[in-house]
């Protein structure tokens, strides 16, 4: 699978009629490609994607599933790596960071919310919320606690904090990976259709939180979602199809 | 951190149940091998308070003959050997001699205690000389014990000092052994005769002379010759006994020969419990392994998670070779609060430091074979990709 750079003549940029001179990339993707290799087929699941992501943007990504999605928003997280393709963080290309400045950059700057939660059964609610932080340099004990319960009243899960996993429903599991990634503050947040488990009013709620976030704290945020009226509310709303593309 | 990590153990307390009692169970088996090894070096470098380089044990066999005539024979072997080129002394002793399987102990009450476990050695005036035994105090038997008394002379060890007169001279004082009064004449240094590992137990020196014969067993003499005697001698002695008694047989150990086949005995036993300690260690060593490992591969979700949250690889492997060390420390806290019955109920009477200096040796032990254990699936776990996250659940 080689790719060319050369032969992307003609970018498509994006939809929105953003205002150029503003504009301060803060992710972009260039040729990006990942390809799925096992013992009997090969899965592209993402073909040659270009994408620029603005500074205080919040851009939605709508698409069939097994579209690629999520693996764009791992790539996009520094959580995978492409098979092709150039990814730039604040225009920096990400091969040029080292592992160390990567974790950092994990840790520091964005914040993750999985599709399917991804919490450690083993800790309490707010153990889990607490985790980015743990990873922080400077963060005392007692600031991290503060900003995990600040970051769990927000989802509405104040009165759960003692509680492990297990012992929650799925769309509190949810939650709780949402407050997780808010606790870090970070300057990007990328969502993995964080109101795909929620009822319609607790969805709202959280849509709400976001735009909240993007709002006043100028917070980046791209969403995968299978919701069309939370994406019309975005600035930006991206549809894939099959690896690529397509609006 | 740490809290965390603590809060993770805690809250996988069931997972680590089986890890803290191998642990657990590791240390006290290292605890007690490692306090005998210990116990025995300590002995090992302590004096051993007698000469035996150009010694011989020697046992005669007067095959039949009547109790007087063995008596005036046996006198007058001794005399005859004194005087016998290349032999330097000759002394009789009971038969617990060096190095010897036999045992002659007693215990006896005084002032209002018992005495420890006492070796009674029953030797002439010469014994002293044969055995090179040195004195702390007082003096050896000599004529001056003829004298008839109304209690009998004694020379103890300096153990047995210890032990009964705890601090103070032990020449001078009475003792009363069944209905036996014990005037303690001198004091010699410790004294160890049994082997090279053993302890330096409380020993009591009771005088033999010409008017006592044999009570029980064969006569036995301990015999100090020349240094470079070789076996001519052995022969000339045989010969010059057979003739003095008319035919009693000699048979000669020279002292140094006993004492390997002696060291043998003892150490077979600690070689063979050091063996299975071995063993045991291994075994325990590849069962945290193997726990380990299979812990971190249960875990490649949390551990891919971890990264995901901005965990470094460095940071990843120092939180499982941390929450290692931690569980080790309250395995090894739990061994030692068992381990510390022994010196505190002062166990087959080894003295405390031993069985701290054990403690101490099985507790690095036991750090050592955790780290070295947990060493390398830390290093897997460091390996893992935060891409793993999105994939294990
Ligand atoms: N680890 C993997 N190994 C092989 N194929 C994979 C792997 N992960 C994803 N794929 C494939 O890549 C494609 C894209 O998957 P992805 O999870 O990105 O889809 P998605 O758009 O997020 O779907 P959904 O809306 O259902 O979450 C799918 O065809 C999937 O089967
Ligand atoms: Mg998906």
């Amino acid at each position: 699978m080689e790719n060319i750079l050369t032969q992307t003549t003609a970018r498509p940029q994006a939809t929105a009629p953003a205002p150029v001179t503003s504009a301060q990339p803060v992710i972009q993707l260039r040729e990006i490609e990942k390809i799925y290799q096992t013992k009997t087929i090969e899965t592209v699941a993402l073909n040659r994607v270009n994408l620029t992501i603005n500074k205080g943007e919040f851009v939605s990504i709508m698409g069939p599933s097994g579209c690629g999605k999520s693996t764009l928003l791992s790539i996009m997280g520094l959580l995978d790596e492409p098979s092709g393709g150039v990814i730039e963080l604040d225009g920096r290309p990400v091969q040029a960071y080292s592992d160390r400045e990567l974790a950092a950059l994990r840790n520091q700057k964005i914040g993750f919310v999985f599709q399917s939660y991804h919490l450690i059964n083993d800790l309490s609610v707010l153990d889990n919320v607490e985790l980015p932080l743990l990873y922080r340099p400077g963060v005392g004990g007692k600031q991290r606690r503060e900003r995990a319960y600040a970051a769990l009243d927000k989802v509405g899960l104040s009165a759960r904090t003692g509680h492990f996993p297990s012992q929650l429903s799925g769309g509190q599991r949810q939650r709780v990976a949402i407050a997780r990634a808010l606790a870090g503050r970070p300057e990007i947040i990328l969502a993995d259709e964080p109101t795909g488990n929620l009822d319609s009013v607790m969805g709202e709620e959280i849509m709400e939180l976001l735009l909240n976030l993007n709002r006043q704290e100028g917070t980046t945020i791209v969403m995968v979602t299978h919701d069309e009226q939370q994406a019309r509310r975005t600035q930006r709303l991206i549809r894939f199809f099959d690896g690529s593309q397509v609006s | 951190m740490l809290r965390h990590l603590l809060t993770l153990i805690w809250n996988r307390k069931r997972a680590n149940f089986l890890l803290l009692t191998e642990i657990f169970f590791a240390f006290i088996v290292l605890f007690v091998i490692g306090s005998l090894l210990i116990y025995n070096q300590v002995n090992y470098r302590l004096p051993r308070g007698f000469e035996y380089e150009n010694s011989w044990e020697m046992t005669l066999n007067p095959a039949g003959q009547a109790r007087e005539q063995q008596h005036t024979a046996l006198l007058q072997v001794v005399q005859r050997l004194r005087t016998l080129p290349g032999v330097v002394d000759v002394a009789r002793h009971s038969s617990n001699t060096p190095f010897s399987f036999s045992n002659m102990n007693t215990i006896f009450p005084h002032n209002g205690k018992d005495t420890p476990l006492t070796e009674i050695y029953e030797v002439d005036d010469h014994a002293a000389n044969v055995l090179g035994l040195q004195l702390v105090e007082g003096r050896w038997f000599d004529r001056r014990d003829d004298a008839v008394g109304s209690a009998k002379p004694v020379v103890v060890t300096k153990d047995f000092r210890d032990a009964v007169f705890p601090g103070g001279k032990a020449v001078g004082e009475l003792m009363v052994r069944d209905k036996d009064k014990l005037r303690i004449i001198g004091v010699t240094t410790t004294y160890r005769p049994a082997n090279d590992y053993a302890d330096g137990s409380p020993g009591m020196f009771m005088r033999t002379t010409d008017l006592d014969s044999v009570n029980y067993g064969l006569p036995v003499l301990l015999v100090r010759v020349q240094p470079g005697s070789d076996a001519t001698l052995q022969e000339r002695v045989s010969r010059e006994i057979a003739t003095i008694t008319g035919g009693w047989k000699t048979d000669i150990q020279p002292l140094p020969e006993k004492r390997i086949r002696k060291l043998k005995t003892v150490l077979v036993p600690v070689i063979g419990l050091s063996l299975v300690g071995l063993f045991l260690i291994l075994n325990v060593a590849l069962g945290l392994f193997g726990v380990l490992w299979v812990n971190i591969s249960q875990r490649r979700a949390e551990i891919g998670l971890r990264r995901a949250m901005g965990a470094t690889g460095s940071a990843i492997s120092w939180q499982f070779l941390t929450e290692m060390l931690l569980l080790t420390t309250l395995g090894v806290v739990l061994g030692g609060l068992v381990a510390v019955q022994f010196p505190l109920l002062g166990v087959l009477g080894v003295p405390s430091v031993t069985y701290l200096l054990g403690m101490g040796a099985a507790a690095v032990l036991i750090y050592l074979i955790t780290a070295l254990c947990a060493f390398q699936p830390s290093r897997q776990a460091a390996g893992i990709h935060p891409a793993v996250a999105l994939r294990e659940e």
